[in-house]
């Protein structure tokens, strides 16, 4: 039978000493359903998730529920909306509780005094004439400036197929103003025209994204596997889908048989009741779904299936750091 | 009381490998000892494959809240005869 010590050397057993232990039990909040932009495919506007559900304006309520997930067992808040920082009160009564991820447009600067070691991942739709198409602004000139530096605070780079060919230049803009950068790909829910992803531009992202990996480890938190299982939808000849997504809220599904996937998970309405169908939009087609972190779960939730050979395992690994690095689980 | 243990120890093995469809191991050579979690990558959704045709074969109870400690086989075991 094959385990993990009989296909790790040393070096390779103590990065998985590191990450075996974790157990990271997250789940998803829509903090508010406002926001301060309006892009384009972004899935919670143009599927009308902002509308599903009454915003819970008491905090008291919002602490009470909080002080609830976390008896649950959830460890960590991945804080979405909207925009969170509209309403830094409820984000702050779940930093004061749980390990929080804050997801950001970074036109509003998270107070580092009120939250001084708190995940913040910066959005980021391309360059300069991606963001003000898809956008309306350029972002990047202001959330730079309002997080340059910050050790807690990295890009989430959502690459149009416009940007085969220029990611380079976005990468060492971020590694010029001191923060890392994390990749993903965009669905393009709102079927914006020129957006749709093509098999060959896949290829070639995949290409590039591997290159920009290999030319800036220190800034690119990043692995192969990743690459490949975001671009092809394929991992271990299995195709990524409603059959296998792991990030379909825990209390719905009802899928059988029934996938892998991540325990206790739910993404919860603003009004603390309603839950939504997955950590995406539920009007996302889930053959082309491209959500770099139902990728990411994708994998590690399906570790026995990666005990196979010791290239399987070391991806599983890798991927499993990535997870960790960006959700502050472990250091850069 | 030793032989019990010991029987129900390679029957625990026995339903791993059939439930869980694992590879290259019988129910003689399965370690006992060995970390379901840390070392074959068993998670708590196989866990509970296995434990309700435990649950069926001896007509116990395994609390979904004592799975962390069910690590090994021979925890299981352990387990299974001390509620049988």
């Amino acid at each position: 039978m094959k385990t993990v010590s009989s296909l790790l050397d040393e070096e390779w057993h103590k990065r998985y000493k590191a990450i075996s232990k974790l157990n990271i039990r997250s789940s998803i909040y829509d903090v508010t359903n406002r926001c301060n932009l309006r892009c384009k495919g972004c899935f919670f506007f143009s599927s009308d998730e902002d509308k599903v559900a009454k915003e819970e304006m008491d905090l008291k309520k919002w602490e009470a529920f909080i002080d609830r997930e976390k008896e649950r067992g959830v460890n960590l808040a991945i804080l979405i909306g909207g925009e969170p920082t509209i309403c830094l009160d409820r984000v702050e009564a779940f930093y004061n509780r749980l390990s929080t991820f804050c997801a950001t447009n970074g036109l509003i600067k998270v107070p580092r005094d009120r939250f001084p070691h708190m995940a913040v991942g910066i959005s980021l739709w391309g360059d300069e004439k991606d963001e003000k198409l898809l956008r309306g602004k350029d972002t990047f000139s202001i959330s730079s400036r309002n997080y340059e530096g910050d050790p807690y605070a990295y890009y989430l780079y959502t690459i149009t197929p416009k940007q085969i060919g220029k990611t380079e230049r976005i990468v060492k803009r971020i590694r010029d103003v001191g923060l890392k950068v994390h990749m993903q790909l965009l669905s393009n829910d709102e079927g914006v025209e020129e957006f749709f992803w093509t098999d060959e531009e896949l290829i070639d992202i995949r290409a590039e994204m591997d290159y920009m990996l290999d030319k800036y480890p220190d800034t690119v938190i990043s692995s192969k596997y990743y690459h490949e299982i975001i671009t092809t939808g394929k991992m271990l000849n299995r195709t990524f889908g409603w059959e296998e997504c792991p990030s379909v809220t825990e209390t719905i599904d009802r899928r059988d048989p029934r996938p892998k996937r991540l325990i206790g998970f739910i993404r919860w309405a603003s009004d603390l009741e309603t839950m939504h169908r997955c950590c995406t939009s539920e009007t996302r087609d889930c053959s082309t779904c491209k959500d770099g972190a139902a990728h990411m779960s994708w994998v590690m939730v399906n570790k026995r299936a990666h005990i196979h050979s010791e290239q399987d395992l070391k991806n599983w690994i890798e991927v499993y750091e990535m997870f960790a690095k960006l959700y502050q689980f472990i250091p850069w | 009381m030793a032989k019990d243990l010991t029987n129900i120890t390679i029957r625990i093995a026995e339903i791993m490998i059939n439930e869980l469809k694992l590879e290259d191991v019988t129910p003689e050579t399965f370690d006992p000892e060995i970390d379901l979690v840390d070392e074959v990558g068993i998670d708590s959704m196989d866990l509970a494959t296995v434990a309700l045709v435990v649950q069926d074969e001896y007509g116990i109870r395994i609390d979904e809240d004592d799975y962390p400690k069910l690590t090994t086989v021979r925890f299981i075991a352990e387990y299974v005869q001390e509620r049988m």
